[in-house]
């Protein structure tokens, strides 16, 4: 593995192209070619510079020369991870996470407490003819923010006449994020006893809530046999084939903005805005960068649970100006991590920010 | 004799098979397209000189046509091959250009009449071309070719029922597309009156349309005004023509005079028209009422006609005024087109009481505006892009001329435009006496239900038997019922009188609409035959009389029928005038087809993958908005509803060349066969050279540089052929109309990419990009041009050089390539390290050119397999590395781009290696 990444590392071909691509580059000290072209030559790198990195993909889809610069961030994260090198709020998130199985430190035997206070019975996926479980992000299982989004996808889903189970506190973090901070080992554990458990209790299909969540299991645990969605593409079917109807409209102008682990990484571009599509009376709009190229909020790769030192302006604010210029009322979006960071310089410029599932509650 | 095979008629090929035939070898070459040249003759300028493309390549392009050692195939490839001791059995399939080769003459008569208009690929879809086409003006062989990919769907009964043969499905073509302009030129070809075809033809092109057969007709006269409608004839400029001092005279400017005036005066003819009444026009003026057909586009539409020179005289009337003799003996030829004038009579007891009238002379009264006193007519409700319909003669009012209570006798479109202009002059009470009902009833239908509508009664099955008067004014028609027995000569069910149904119908006014009848006295003195009923005896297909040199056409030749029947009439006069005049065979040539049905198997199909949609109706104003007034009911189509009426037409459904037979009417030599058949040859070759060159990279998988999303986002190709003079635009450099300042290349895309499946250099961008920056600081002096690269490569002599002065020329170059290309707010942004600096960029410019790499020609594969030629892994043929034009077969070379990517110099050399060894192995 190592050695392949050095001969990786070697290929490259110094065009820039990951630069040009990055959303971290540039504006922050970071610059993802030259971190490849010092590991070209083994040169020294600054401690603070590979936490700046998104783990947004862009990079490692458009390099010409198939150098996987995320990948090479990873690597250096992870020998900073091993001598201890790194911001204090990672340290912490990752060791909550090797213990409670979240990276808040908030007990696991909560983890199920959204399903509580919902008016439907979910039951546990082992009791479920169909093995279809609904997985739930660490951010939705207890970020009082994000908590509505579990239940409201559960309402939705269950409208739709769509059978599906939960793990409850037996469900645990899908490691996604902590790949991305570097710590193998720890992602590794999460991994197998997830596996475990679903292959106890024999889970055919997962429905993610959390496109990082998604991606995780559709591209990092192997072949599981498990077939893995986003709950947007279920949702997508269930409007066109007229099991799900939109009742309500909802009048309103609309920005959709890609989340990076479900658009570019994943190429989940449509299901999200036809279901957007299919509700009357909402002005669907784009931001100028939308789909391939659209503008990471800067949650992922450990980003969410730690703040850089420097100082600048954050992508999240740039696409909320960009939103607020084009007259757009709402931005929708449908990743707990684009949430969060959108959140805050939307609630400053008096602009909602609502998770796919929270329009369409109102809607149907 | 030896003979080589060459296939690809570009730089490589042409290269090779000049070398072999000034051997004195005999070569056969195939190019799959229209024309020679490859994608040499596509480029602008050829680096690293700068020498114009086409200069260099065309004189080689015309040595392959002259050398008579080279025959070249066009549209032609390989399709299947067998070893033959030595050489090879080549079948190939010569495809189709539906244009005859030999009597084609590049005149391009035809392309501009074509209503399909198509991507050019010569101009990599930057331009336009027609269906049919000479792709570029140095083609060779430079000859048309017609896009012809279906049968058309559709039999175009439309067209052959139109007595004028209208080409119906190529002005639909051109509305469906939003091309209206183009549509009413296409119109006016055939047709000097759009307008008032537009507006009142009977459109029996309606009748039969095959569309019809499937859901409805399609709405061919309401399309026809819907371009009419977008188009202002006062501006439209007649054309030069050489005048031919022959005269011509033409008596009666109806529509069949007029028409047969404007084709003489088109041939340069010098025209008089002599009409009677005092403005000209005809029925189209004095009996069409003006909410049908406003006056001022009748005037229009004769403005033109008098613009093109004709003299027209009004108040003559020939018999009266002048006499037909001196006007025998002054001009060449008489051209009758004096129609059908006269009332019938109805024959009955108190027909002279006055309050009786003739309908023409109550509607051309009407018309005059005589005696009438002005009544306000506000405007037409204003419609999107409707032109504004006149306003009627001077005033319009009942008093003196009509009363209250008025019967109209009769049940044709005269009847009618007499009920429905009486309830506009204010009459409280219309009511139409007609012998038979509503099935026989010979007005259009649509006509007669506008009439119910607007509040006219209709007594059917009855006829008056007397008029009673007091003090000489009519008060009561006197009537009696009847009811319908056998069929008359006219097919009708003869009506019969009831006996003892009298009843009798208070009126003021009766206004008789029965029938009319031709005036032709005059014609006497000149011993012209006439048949019994008074219409002028003429041979049907040339519109001769029984008089040399007199020809007569439109109602007085056939009694009254329709404005375009007389227009019809009026052309084949004067076609046939034209042929007298130059002393001609006057002889008919074609007998016209007859209106085909789809047979009941092909609605079935075309059931299938047609969506059914019924055809828009035509707003109209407001019935109580209409009746009190004579402003235009029909409102016309806005644009969105024309468009999507005439994407109804079954022709347009199809790609390419609908067979709509104008570019056949066009071309004078008659080189158009749209029958033509492909052929397949088998032909014995000694050695074969394969020359098939190269596409382009389509960077739309790219999305980050939003190719095909983002306006201003283009190929390096594409760029090409906006800088060439044989370009779209000319040769000037041009976005949106207007001259783009800021530029950015992007060098590699597609190349040294694996993402793309091109791990390859493609060895020509670096330098065409140098090129096309240098191009652009050439024409746009003041233009801020960068490039970005991951390292230039400019390898040998002169490119080095070529390169420093390009940056010299103040082109700045940056290493390292964008990330992404997004929509800024005042241009494109492209998103880009300056690498040699460290800094991200984001610069916003207003074009970006992709320098996209190089690709194996699409169909290689196929030319390949069947020559089991062996492939590198990228798709180019292999070569064999010390003999670089070897393939793996024997006696099969490959030269040009086939290989892999070349420059022009390159390509030549391989081309020159290619003939040298084919030549060694054909003397082995
Ligand atoms: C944007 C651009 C700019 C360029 N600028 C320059 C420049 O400035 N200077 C320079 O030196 N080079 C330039 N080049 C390169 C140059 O265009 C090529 O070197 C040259 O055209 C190669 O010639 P060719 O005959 O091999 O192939 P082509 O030009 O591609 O010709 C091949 C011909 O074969 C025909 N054909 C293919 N398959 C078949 C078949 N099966 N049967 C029959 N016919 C077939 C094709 O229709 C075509 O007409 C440029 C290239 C590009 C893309
Ligand atoms: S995109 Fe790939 S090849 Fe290019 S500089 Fe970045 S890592 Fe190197
Ligand atoms: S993954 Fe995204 S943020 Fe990280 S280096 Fe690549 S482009 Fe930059
Ligand atoms: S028949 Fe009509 S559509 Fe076809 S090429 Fe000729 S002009 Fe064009
Ligand atoms: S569908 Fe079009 S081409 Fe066919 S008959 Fe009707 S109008 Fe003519």
């Amino acid at each position: 593995m190592l050695e392949q990444m050095s001969t990786r590392v070697l290929a490259c071909m110094q065009c820039g192209k990951c630069t040009g691509s990055c959303p971290e580059s540039g504006k922050t000290p970071f610059n993802i070619r030259m971190l490849v072209r010092k590991k070209q030559f083994a040169a020294a790198i600054a401690e603070e510079l590979p936490w700046y990195c998104t783990s947004c993909g862009a990079c490692t889809l458009r390099c010409p020369r198939d150098v996987k610069p995320s990948e090479v961030i990873i690597e250096l994260r992870s020998a900073l991870v091993e001598d201890g090198l790194m911001p204090l709020a990672l340290q912490k998130a990752l060791e909550n996470t090797a213990v409670q199985k979240n990276p808040w430190g908030k007990s696991r035997g909560k983890r199920g407490v959204w399903a509580d206070k919902l008016d439907i019975e979910i039951p546990h996926v082992s009791d479920t003819e169909s093995k279809r479980l609904l997985f739930t992000c660490c951010i939705q299982a207890y970020d009082p923010r994000c908590m509505v989004i579990p239940s409201n996808v559960a309402r939705i889903l269950n409208k739709g006449g769509l059978e599906f189970g939960i793990l409850g506190e037996e469900e645990g973090c899908c490691g996604n994020e902590i790949r991305r901070i570097g710590e193998a080992g720890l992602n590794e554990e999460l991994q197998e006893e997830n596996k475990a458990i679903m292959e106890e209790y024999g889970v055919k299909e997962i429905i993610a809530l959390s496109p990082h969540c998604m991606n995780a299991f559709k591209k990092e645990y192997g072949d599981l046999g498990i077939k893995v969605t986003h709950y947007t593409e279920i949702v997508a079917d269930m409007i066109r084939e007229g099991t799900l109807t939109v009742q309500a409209p909802f009048e309103k102008k609309v920005i959709y903005h890609d989340p990076c682990f479900l658009g570019k990484q994943n190429g989940i571009f449509e299901a999200p805005r036809e279901i957007l599509r299919a509700i009357d009376g909402l002005t669907l709009m784009e931001f100028a960068r939308s789909r391939e190229t659209s503008l990471c909020c800067e949650g992922g790769g450990g980003r969410m649970f730690f703040e850089v030192e420097t100082t600048y302006e954050r992508n999240a604010e740039v696409r909320v100006n960009e939103a607020v210029e084009k007259g757009a009322e709402v931005i929708a979006t449908a990743c707990p991590f684009c949430v969060m960071t959108l959140e805050d310089p939307a609630t400053e410029k008096g602009i909602t920010v609502k998770e796919l599932s929270e329009i369409l509650v109102e809607v149907i | 004799m030896k003979n080589v095979l060459v296939v690809g008629g570009g730089i490589g090929g042409i290269t090779a098979a000049l070398e072999i035939a000034s051997c004195g070898v005999d070569v056969t070459m195939l190019e799959e397209g229209p024309s020679i040249g490859g994608r040499m003759i596509q480029l602008d300028k050829t680096f690293p000189t700068l020498d114009c493309s086409t200069c260099t390549l065309s004189p080689k392009m015309v040595e392959v046509a002259l050398q008579k050692k080279i025959n070249l195939l066009s549209w032609a490839k390989p399709v299947a091959i067998r070893k033959n001791g030595k050489g090879f059995t080549v079948t190939i399939l010569k495809k189709s250009r539906y244009v005859d080769i030999n009597k084609c003459n590049a005149c391009g008569s035809c392309s501009p009449g074509c209503p399909v208009v198509m991507k050019s690929e010569f101009n990599m879809g930057t331009g336009p071309r027609k269906a049919i086409y000479i792709p570029f003006p140095q083609a060779i062989p430079n000859k048309a070719s017609i896009d012809k990919r279906t049968d058309r769907p559709c039999k175009a009964a439309c067209v052959d029922a139109c007595p004028i043969h209208t080409n119906v499905l190529g002005y639909l073509k051109h509305i469906s597309e939003g091309r209206f302009e183009d549509a009413y030129m296409l119109i006016r070809e055939t047709n000097p009156f759009p307008s008032s075809c537009g507006r009142v033809c009977y459109a029996p092109c309606e009748g039969v349309c095959n569309r019809g057969q499937l859901d409805s007709p399609l709405a061919i006269r309401d399309l026809k005004r819907s371009a009419v409608d977008r188009f202002d004839l006062d501006t439209l400029e007649p054309p030069q023509v050489q005048k031919t001092e022959r005269k011509v005279a033409i008596i009666g400017a109806g529509p069949a005079g007029l028409s047969c005036a404007h084709d003489l005066a088109m041939e340069g003819h010098d025209v008089t028209v002599f009409e009677t009444l005092p403005e000209p026009g005809g029925m189209l003026r004095y009996a069409i009422p003006e909410y049908r057909l406003p006056k001022a586009e009748l005037d229009k539409e004769i403005g033109y006609i008098r613009r093109m020179g004709v003299k027209i005289e009004c108040g003559i009337e020939i018999g009266k005024n002048m006499d037909a003799a001196t006007l025998k003996n002054d001009y060449e030829a008489i051209f009758v087109g004096t129609g059908a004038p006269q009332g019938i009579r109805l024959g009955v007891e108190g027909e002279d009481l006055s309050g009786i009238m003739d309908g023409l002379k109550f509607l051309r009264t009407v018309n005059k505006g005589e005696s009438l006193e002005r009544e306000s007519l506000s405007s037409h409700s204003e419609r999107e892009g409707v032109a504004q319909p006149a306003l009627l003669v001077e005033g319009a009012t009942r008093a003196p001329l009509i009363g209250n209570k008025v019967a109209v006798i009769g049940g044709g479109n005269t009847a009618v435009d007499c009920a429905r202009t009486a309830k506009r002059l204010g009459s409280e009470e219309v009511t139409l006496i007609y012998r038979r009902t509503r099935q026989e009833m010979p007005a259009a239908d649509e006509e007669v239900e506008a009439l119910i509508h607007e509040g006219v009664k209709i007594e059917f099955l009855a006829t008056p038997v007397r008029f009673n008067g007091s003090n000489g004014k009519v008060s009561t028609a006197e009537c009696i019922r009847m009811e319908l027995g056998e069929p008359d000569a006219s097919g009708r069910r003869r009506p019969i009188e009831i006996k003892g149904s009298e009843f009798s119908v208070p009126v003021d006014t009766v206004i008789t609409a029965l029938g009319q009848a031709t005036e032709t006295d005059f014609l006497n003195p000149l011993g012209v035959k006439l048949r019994k009923n008074g219409t002028v005896e003429v041979d049907p297909f040339t519109c001769t009389t029984s008089v040399e040199g007199i020809f007569a056409g439109g109602d007085v030749t056939t009694g009254p029928a329709y404005v375009v029947d007389a227009i019809a009439a009026g052309k084949k006069a004067a076609c046939f005038i034209i042929k007298f005049l130059k002393g001609e065979a006057l002889v008919a040539e074609s007998i016209d087809a007859k209106p085909e049905k789809l047979s009941e198997d092909e609605v079935k199909a075309l059931s299938i993958w047609v969506a059914k949609a019924d055809r828009i109706p035509m707003p109209e104003e407001e019935i109580n908005q209409r009746v009190t007034n004579f402003r235009e009911v029909a409102l016309g189509y806005s644009a969105g509803e024309a468009m999507t009426e005439a994407r109804r037409c079954l022709a347009g459904q199809i790609e390419g060349c609908i067979q709509c037979g104008e570019c056949e009417r066009r071309c004078e030599v008659r080189a158009v066969d749209y029958n033509m058949k492909d052929e397949i040859i088998d032909l014995d070759v000694d050695s074969i050279v394969l020359a098939p060159g190269f596409d382009l990279y389509d960077p739309t998988e790219k999305r980050e540089y939003g190719y095909g999303t983002l306006e201003g986002v283009i190929t390096g190709i594409e760029f090409e052929r906006i800088c060439s003079v044989t370009g779209p635009t000319g040769g000037d450099i041009l976005l949106k109309g207007e001259t783009p300042k800021r530029f950015f290349f992007i060098q590699c895309v597609g190349s040294r990419d694996r993402l793309s499946g091109a791990r390859y250099c493609s060895r020509v961008c670096c330098m065409y990009t140098a090129k096309h920056a240098s191009i652009v600081k050439d024409r746009i002096r003041d233009a801020e041009i960068y490039i970005s690269y991951i390292d230039v490569r400019a390898y040998g002599k002169n490119y080095e050089e070529f390169y420093k002065s390009t940056q010299e020329n103040g082109i700045l170059y940056m290493r390292g390539i964008p990330g992404e290309v997004v929509q800024g707010k005042n241009g494109l942004l492209v998103r880009v390290e300056d690498m040699l600096s460290g800094e991200m960029r984001e610069v916003e410019v207003d074009l970006v050119i992709l320098a996209t790499g190089v690709r194996p020609r699409k169909g290689t594969e196929e030319l390949c397999n069947i020559m089991s030629i062996e492939r590198d892994e990228y798709g180019f043929i292999k070569a064999n590395s010390v003999a670089p034009s070897k393939t793996n077969v024997d006696g099969i070379f490959v030269c040009g781009m086939g290989s892999g990517p070349k420059d022009v110099p390159d390509t030549v050399a391989s081309g020159g290696e290619a003939a040298s060894r084919c030549m060694e192995y054909i003397n082995q």
